[in-house]
């Protein structure tokens, strides 16, 4: 469960997030739309614990900058930034430290395959390029086990089968009752994972929808509707 | 901590057995082995001047541990204020940050290599205390207990105390960052101006640095206090002013103890940790830095429209580029040659005059320039990195001309701000000036085009300083065959003949590195 309420986020005297609420519940998959400079990396890092900001952020009913959240939530940022100086294994072996996940070796090898990364376990942070970061992002987030989870744009990078890889992923989490954030531009690529859509413009969520309210409706028509664009 | 400590192990592993396979890492080696010779050297050398100076003593050690004390602790204290004093890397925002650690322990942490600093500098003072300066070892021990526990105990609750206090406003950090420098400034001053009227000697020194008031400046001062009780033998004044440093500590330590921490300061961290990603980029590509981060660039609006076919119209777009920037062409380069300009003329005035020959010592300046600084690369070396200048339907040498003709225009001015101050205060004869700032101009093309024939012939191989050192030792050898003909023929022949043999010399040179550097500009693929 990630709960926002009134956050509010200000630049020096830029307001780039304003009084914005959201809730969504366990098992759910929400995404996050609006065109660029809306203020949704902005609500991202804050829910991360990367910002200062205003407002109530929880995960669990945790506040979001207690350590209790933070163990049950992953982040995958936009730009992954790899330590350069550690594998891909040992960047996995330090979230499991980190978070004190339980994850087995057995199930960090059946990550890393699904994201064909089991033969790359010994390459280093700069040896990777940028999807092959992503692939490692994700894995990460993964082996937190987490109840929260954050994507910032997730498929930029990703290629084909590591795209249709993660859309499982994230039904496999969903049926978990894993709590599933997706901010991102692909319209297309989130259509058949959505349960609820939060429409941003202007630090502002401007529309919210759930699947099951909007009946047929796609995500396409729902974001030029409510963003006044031309669906083309 | 388990995880950060596995971070940190892991690190040092993989780097020391990366290292062992770069052949980079035995250039490093060769190095830093004739980088420890000349240090042993040096404090040989200070020892002896110290004994000329009669500061081989307690007081001698004092005066140096007081400067070292200001300066140092004023200067930690600055960066830990404006949130800068920690390196963090892109992967700490990533992984650190989001991670359920106590943020107050990811600051700690992450400061190890300012502990290792300290350490090594006590561990410095101890050996010189004991062998420069002949202190007893037991006195020199609670020293490095004092730098290494007190020190560094004092120096991590500030820290966290700066790091994480919500209520210091940005604006309080400006106006605390003002003081710290206007004070540090002052004092410089006042110890040029004082030195420069007294000269430097023990006697001048101790009365400086025995002024009551240094020991009474809060924390600092009282440090300061410390370090003379244990030196010197107590005093009213130490004594007070070590008992005040050791209560500050406790008070220090329990402040920052019982401090929340929500981890705000990630905010300036991950901040920070993007723009040491992009200084330290910059550097590995060769540029001037001079510090990490600040103000986002602002360009001037300007409105020109240039009609050039080819690869002349990389010229112009830098051109129009350079037209947009707040000084134009002029660069930290620029200041650099002022500095250079003006320090040498007023130092080297009267000596250099009198030599009758002060030409040549205008010319021995303009090659140490050229061959000693890290040099200025501006946008040409950037064209490279950029798909386009591949696409140009044009030859590579007039790419490489036309992407490199700016920084001959720049080298040219520089070589005018260098030469003309210091060639007239030097008295050197006009004709020489105007052939040395030629010389100047043909020595930076001829460095610029080594560099590009180094990356084609080492590649990556060697990294960008296996680059250097091919480019300083293939430059050496290039224009020490022209020296070695311009000083004979000026021996043999005529002195007045060497500007000119070297300008002819190192004008055909250059031009055929630049023939040969061409290649570079053809494909984007290195050679090796």
């Amino acid at each position: 469960m990630l709960e926002i309420q009134e956050l509010s986020k200000t630049y020096g005297k830029t307001l780039a997030v304003d009084q914005v609420s959201l809730f969504l519940p366990d098992g759910q998959v929400g995404i996050l739309l609006g065109p660029n400079g809306a203020g949704k990396s902005t609500i991202i890092k804050s829910i991360a614990g990367l910002l200062r900001y205003k407002g109530r952020i929880r995960i669990q009913g945790i506040p979001a900058k207690q350590l209790e959240a933070k163990r049950i939530f992953a982040y995958v940022p936009e730009i992954p930034a790899m330590f350069e100086a550690l594998t891909v294994r040992e960047h996995i072996e330090y979230v499991k430290k980190a978070y004190g996940s339980a994850i087995t070796d057995e199930e960090i090898e059946k990550i890393l395959k699904r994201f064909e990364l089991d033969d790359k376990q010994e390459k280093l942070g700069n040896e990777l390029s940028k999807g092959m970061m992503q692939k490692v992002s994700i894995c990460c987030a993964l082996a937190i086990q987490p109840k929260v989870i954050l994507l910032d744009e997730p498929m930029v990078g990703l290629d084909p089968k590591a795209i249709k890889e993660l859309k499982d992923v994230v039904l496999e989490l969903r049926n978990q009752g894993v709590t599933v954030l997706i901010s991102t531009h692909m319209l297309e690529m989130v259509k058949e994972l959505w349960d609820a859509v939060f429409v941003m413009d202007k630090g502002h969520i401007i529309g919210a929808y759930n699947k099951a309210e909007v009946g047929e409706k796609d995500l396409d028509s729902l974001f030029f509707e409510v963003t006044g664009g031309e669906e083309s | 901590m388990k995880a950060l400590m596995y971070l940190t192990r892991q690190s040092l592993v993989n780097n020391l057995k990366k290292a062992i396979h770069k052949p980079a890492t035995l250039l490093l080696i060769v190095f830093l082995t004739g980088y420890s010779v000349f240090i042993i050297w040096a404090l040989g050398m200070l020892g002896k001047t110290m004994q000329t100076m009669h500061f081989d003593s307690a007081q001698g050690l004092v005066v140096i541990v007081t400067l070292w004390s200001l300066y140092i602790f004023l200067g930690n204290f600055l960066a830990y204020a404006s949130r800068k004093g920690i390196v963090f890397r892109p992967g700490h925002t990533h992984f650190v940050f989001t991670a359920p650690i106590n943020p107050k322990l990811v600051l700690l942490h992450s400061a190890w290599m300012n502990y290792i600093s300290s350490v090594v500098a006590n561990l410095l003072f101890v050996i010189g205390g004991i062998t420069i300066f002949g202190i007893a070892p037991w006195k020199m021990l609670m020293f490095f207990l004092v730098g290494c526990v007190l020190e560094n105990l004092f120096e991590c609750s500030l820290m966290v105390w700066l790091y994480t206090n919500e209520n210091l406003t940005e604006n309080m950090v400006k106006i605390l960052s003002w003081v710290i420098k206007g004070f540090l400034a002052v004092i410089t001053l006042v110890i040029v101006l004082y030195f420069r009227r007294e000269g430097i000697t023990l006697v001048s020194a101790t009365a400086f640095f025995d002024w009551p008031v240094l020991q009474m400046i809060p924390f600092v001062g009282w440090n300061i206090a410390l370090y003379r009780l244990i030196l010197l033998g107590p005093t009213m004044l130490n004594v007070i002013g070590s008992v005040l440093y050791l209560c500050s500590v406790l008070g220090m330590f329990i402040v920052a103890y019982r401090m929340k921490c929500d981890g705000g300061y990630y905010e300036e961290a991950a901040k920070f940790a993007d723009d040491y990603a992009e200084m330290r980029k910059k550097k590995r590509n060769g540029e001037l830095v001079t510090g990490v981060g600040g103000k986002r660039r602002s360009f001037r609006k300007t409105q020109s429209s240039y009609q050039a076919r080819g690869a002349k119209a990389i010229f112009f777009r830098q051109l129009l580029e350079y037209k947009k920037e707040k000084y134009f062409i002029f660069s930290k380069m620029t200041l650099f040659s002022l500095i250079i300009a003006g320090v040498m003329a007023l130092s080297m005035y009267g000596g250099v005059k009198d030599s009758g020959v002060p030409q040549f010592f205008l010319l021995g300046l303009v090659a140490y320039v050229t061959f000693i600084m890290s040099g200025y690369l501006g946008k040409w070396e950037k064209e490279l990195q950029n798909p386009y200048l591949f696409l140009i339907p044009d030859k590579a040498y007039k790419k490489l001309w036309y992407a490199t003709a700016m920084e001959h225009l720049k080298a040219f001015l520089d070589g005018m701000i260098i030469c003309v101050p210091i060639g007239i205060a030097w008295k050197v004869a006009p004709v020489y000036i105007i052939q040395t700032i030629f010389i100047y101009t043909i020595l930076q093309a001829n460095r610029l085009y080594m560099r590009v024939l180094a990356q084609c012939l080492v590649g990556d191989l060697l990294g960008k300083t296996g680059q250097n050192v091919i480019r300083m030792l293939l430059q050496m050898f290039v224009l020490g065959i022209g020296i070695v003909i311009a000083g004979l023929i000026g021996l043999f022949v005529n002195p007045n003949l060497i500007f000119s043999i070297v300008i002819v010399y190192s004008l055909i040179v250059t031009a055929i590195i630049g023939l040969v550097a061409s290649v570079r500009f053809d494909s984007m693929e290195q050679l090796v």
